[in-house]
């Protein structure tokens, strides 16, 4: 090799003290990241990554010891530096972003404050620290920065938090920066902005990274390289491109399929992983053994070494050669899955057109229009799709005619591929219990004379009708589901908080093993807390049970950090439908925006009042029903002509006569002159980083 | 066996310690209604005399103190008549009214659910019964129900329900329309219950409370049409010593011993005024917890 690498770790082999002894957590790890490179560690919990990284800091304690092997950064041996030029090092040529920005940072002090004392700790940038910090904030896309400097870190989200601490490990311009799992705690959204935050950071600064995971799916996003440990082992090390395509190392492709996707059926056709570590029964051979589908008794005794396999892929697996074959086979396959378009649409509603009032009409001076017309969308299984927009947007009416409430006036509801019958009354029992209504207000959904048990018993009664005693044990497990003492079986309503109702409402649906739930309003009835708890019960639900749901609701912040995919209804038409991080990345439907800067948390003082045009009628029913209130009208088309569907993406799509791109600029523009009058300290970094919060 | 004795035990002191609280008018009320049961359960056995015996001494005598409500024309204690027929006209009036209420309940609480053509109809036939004056409904079914059945007590506790019903049924439709419109009942509709299971597992607890005032009402004002009918001898067959058919036997005595009209009078007033007054009372305090349930 020509050029010599910044970090080397050559057969590093580390204990921790137990007890007596030591036990060894690292077995001869071998890596090195070149200058410039992004080298990705990826492993499930306890495999030894975090211990790699810190290594990488050189931070000893008294309980743990290198046995053997070297760390070599910038050709110096850590090992052999005493505590002096250890300072010098880290945090000036090595940095860490550790995972959890909450503790990192420290509370009482200014973030401003806590980055100039990095600065001045290392004597950099000397007499220019203020300018320094500014200029890192705004590299870190904190864009105010003197206000945000201002700032205690609790008054900053997560992912504020997150940059912070990114823009701290950058202060003194950094060879090397150490990320320690910096998007575990972050929520989705957050996660994939930090991802890109710091993709761009190394494009533009080009110092090298130790990018440590669990989270394969970020790696591949972000990582030149990949290495992969297992049981304190470097199992695969390849270049990102090529161990995504060919995974050599069983568990590598273990953890490959693990990853979640949007198209999710396939998720884990045959080779996810099984089993957990056990460490404390690694056979004496190769650590994955037990769990390995390809193992054979050989593996178990014989100790694996990595072996190059390629050019720049190396693997310690004696079987590669046969994994490699039943690879190149699936990886293929799943290609062809993605590509087709599949009809397993839990639910899909085509066109279907809603309004009331059918009866009795000779009461009434004028029929009343439509509240939903030509309507259509789908809902995969296991997914949740989240109907938003204004009150009487009609978002309740679609939930109440999927439910047989109410039945279309025109076009057809299919469930799993088959056509509901309209109304409740003609549907089999089987589809009553596949589908259920989770109503917004607990206190009217259960009925008050009725003790919990009862509630829960009767769809138990109804849909399965078990014995006396199965039916006991099916409530005492659902309340165990919903995180209630089986002993609220014999509460009434009254007795229990507006939380613990609605969870015996959410209790109620799950005892009838539904597959779709239609989740009306379903958080707004509670306080922000008990949402918050709700709204991690419905996560957790929803992954357990596999549910598929429709959650209506008009907060945003809840819908980002529950839905898969989102449609943004007005006046009962469909402005806008895609996958929830599209939907809040512009292009937006000017509905959409308007929507978007409705939300308190983003809201600025200058923020014109798009509501003074809410009154507003739609002008007609020719043209888009968001005519006359859109505040980026283009004139007469929009009156008289209903706007095209304009394609974002494949998943994502818009209902406007404007184009694309111009949606793009306008909202830059917007915000651009936005925060031109804001006042400073008025303003948030991250506009559209609804809910962001809620999760960190 | 003894959790239910001490459950009943705990009940009892509950309501001891709560009965000052309670409303005067159901204390009141609970009195007078608690003085008249005991003399239906235990009359029979002390009065003075049979009640149809004759010859218990002068007749038209008046009051006196063997004869507390004096002697009829027949020589029949008068007292011990009114005494022994106390429990008949309870009877008669509870079973008359408790039917209406079932039948009444049943039919609103379906027809408020179902709604509709079939509320329509029910309704307007509701109202049609309850647009003819009761004792002329009454005279009418006991006059259709043909001689054979004339002074049968089943006949008059079916007409006292056929009276009641339908004003039962219009109260119950209205407070299942309150409680269809919530959304537990559209919970059960979803899960494909019956419109026979909704009315008794949601609608029927729900509006037990505006039922139980409804009943209490009704029976304070079935003795007065017990009496009525008896009085105009389509009640009970004489010699069956009804509260109004004891009237009408001694109407022609009323300037001469009038005492013989009052006693019955009094007992069938004082029976109405504390059924009225223990129903005042108990329509106070279900209103007071429904409104606390219902938030």
């Amino acid at each position: 090799m020509s050029v010599r690498p910044l970090v080397e770790v050559i057969n590093l082999d580390f204990a921790y003290r137990q007890g007596e002894g030591w036990a060894r957590v690292l077995h001869g790890v071998n890596f090195v990241i070149y200058r410039g490179e992004a080298f990705g560690l990826v492993g499930e919990s306890g495999c030894g990554k975090s211990t790699v990284a810190y290594q990488l800091l050189a931070y000893r304690r008294d309980n743990s010891r290198i046995e053997a092997g070297r760390i070599i950064f910038r050709e110096e041996d850590l090992k052999d530096l005493d505590r002096p030029a250890l300072d010098r090092l880290r945090g000036n040529r090595i940095s860490l972003v550790p995972q959890n920005p909450t503790t990192a940072l420290s509370p009482g002090m200014r973030v401003g404050r806590q980055l100039i004392e990095v600065l001045q700790f290392h004597d950099s940038f000397k007499g220019r620290e203020a300018r320094r910090v500014e200029d890192l904030f705004q590299l870190v896309g904190l864009r105010s920065s003197t206000s945000i400097g201002d700032r205690y870190p609790h008054q900053l989200s997560g992912g504020q938090q997150q940059r912070v601490c990114i823009a701290m490990a950058l202060a003194c311009e950094p060879d090397l920066i150490v990320l320690d799992e910096p998007t575990t705690g972050l929520d989705v959204t957050t996660q994939e902005q930090i991802v890109e935050l710091l993709k761009s950071l190394r494009a533009r600064l080009g110092m090298s990274m130790l990018y440590v995971t669990h989270d394969l799916g970020v790696l591949a996003q972000i990582a030149d390289r990949v290495g992969v440990m297992y049981a304190g082992r470097m199992v695969e090390t390849a270049t990102t491109g090529e161990l995504f395509a060919r995974p050599r190392h069983p568990y590598t492709r273990g953890l490959i399929a693990s990853i979640p996707q949007i198209e999710k059926t396939n998720r884990s056709a045959g080779i996810a992983l099984r089993g957990f570590l056990k460490r404390d029964q690694l056979p004496a051979g190769c650590p994955f053994q037990p769990r390995c589908d390809f193992a054979e008794p050989e593996c178990a005794s014989e100790v694996q070494v990595l072996e190059t396999v390629d050019e720049g892929h190396a693997v310690a697996c004696r079987r590669w050669r046969d994994i490699t074959a039943v690879q190149m086979r699936s990886a293929s396959t799943k290609a062809d899955a993605a590509r087709e378009i599949r009809p397993d649409h839990i639910l899909s509603v085509e066109g279907i057109r809603l309004g009331y009032g059918s009866h009795r009409k000779w009461l009434r001076f004028s029929p009343p229009a439509d509240v939903v017309q030509d309507l259509s969308f789908a809902i995969e299984e296991g997914e949740t799709f989240a109907l938003v927009g204004e009150s009487g947007s009609g978002k309740s009416t679609v939930a109440r005619a999927v439910s047989g409430l109410l039945a279309p006036k025109g076009g057809i509801i299919r469930f799993e591929g088959q056509v509901l019958p309209p109304l409740v009354a003609d549907r089999s029992r089987e589809l009553r219990r596949s589908i259920q209504y989770i109503f917004q207000n607990p206190d009217a959904s259960l009925n008050p004379r009725a003790r919990i048990g009862t509630i829960l018993s009767r769809p138990v009664e109804m849909f399965f009708n078990p014995g006396r005693n199965a039916i006991v044990e099916r409530i005492a497990e659902a309340l165990d589901d919903v995180r209630l003492d089986a002993s609220y079986a014999a509460r009434f309503p009254d007795q229990l908080s507006g939380g613990e109702r609605q969870r015996v409402a959410i209790a109620r649906a799950l005892v009838a093993n539904s597959k779709l739930l239609l989740c009306d309003e379903i958080l707004s009835g509670l306080d922000v807390s008990v949402q918050a708890n709700v709204l991690f019960l419905l996560q957790r639900l929803r992954r357990e049970h596999n549910l598929s749901m429709l959650f209506i609701s008009h907060d945003l912040a809840v819908v980002r950090n529950l839905a898969d995919r989102v449609g943004v209804l007005f006046r009962g038409r469909l402005m806008e439908v895609g996958d929830v991080e599209e939907i809040f990345k512009p292009p937006f439907h000017p509905y959409t925006y308007e929507l978007l800067m409705a939300v308190p948390s983003i809201r600025r003082a200058s923020r014109p009042r798009l509501q003074s045009r809410a009154d507003k009628a739609a002008t007609g029913k020719a043209g888009c029903a968001f005519a006359g209130r859109c505040q980026w009208q283009l004139g007469a088309i929009c009156d008289q002509q209903s706007p095209p569907w304009r394609e974002v993406s494949p998943r994502h799509g818009i209902l406007c006569h404007i184009p694309l791109s111009e949606l793009t600029t306008r909202v830059r523009d917007d915000l651009a002159h936005l925060s031109a009058q804001a006042s400073p300290g008025n303003q948030k970094a991250d506009p559209f980083n609804v809910g962001e919060q809620t999760h960190s | 066996m003894a959790m239910t004795a001490t459950a009943t035990t705990a009940r009892w002191s509950a309501l001891r310690r709560s009965w000052p609280a309670m409303p005067m008018s159901l204390r009141i009320g609970a009195v007078i209604l608690l003085i008249h049961f005991i003399i239906a359960a235990t009359g029979p056995f002390w009065i003075p005399y049979g009640p149809s015996q004759i010859g218990t001494g002068p007749p038209l005598s008046g009051m006196s103190w063997a004869h507390p409500f004096g002697i009829d024309q027949l020589g029949r204690d008068v007292f011990s008549r009114v005494i022994y027929g106390a429990h008949i006209v309870i009877f008669l009036s509870l079973s008359g009214t408790f039917i209406g209420l079932v039948i009444g309940a049943i039919v609103g609480l379906f027809s408020g659910y179902v709604g509709g053509w079939t509320d329509d109809i029910l309704q307007r036939f509701l109202e049609a019964l309850i647009s003819i004056p009761f004792l002329v409904l009454a005279l009418i079914a006991i006059v259709a129900a043909g001689p054979a059945y004339s002074g049968n007590p089943i006949l008059l506790v079916l007409v006292i329900a056929l009276i009641y019903a339908p004003r039962i049924a219009r109260m119950a439709r209205a407070a299942a329309l309150d409680i269809v419109m919530r959304d537990f009942v559209t919970v059960a509709k979803l899960r494909g219950e019956s419109a026979w299971s909704v009315v008794r597992r949601e609608l029927l607890p729900n509006a037990t409370s505006v039922l139980l005032v409804e009943f209490a009402l009704r029976a304070g004002y079935a003795p007065v049409l017990v009496g009525s009918l008896g009085f105009l001898g389509f009640g009970v067959r004489p010699p069956t010593p009804e509260w109004g058919l004891i009237m009408s036997e001694n109407r022609s005595l009323i300037t001469f011993a009038p005492i013989t009209v009052l006693g019955p009078g009094l007992m069938l007033a004082s029976l109405v005024v504390g059924l009225n007054l223990f129903t005042e009372g108990l329509s106070r305090i279900l209103g007071r917890t429904v409104r606390l349930v219902d938030k």
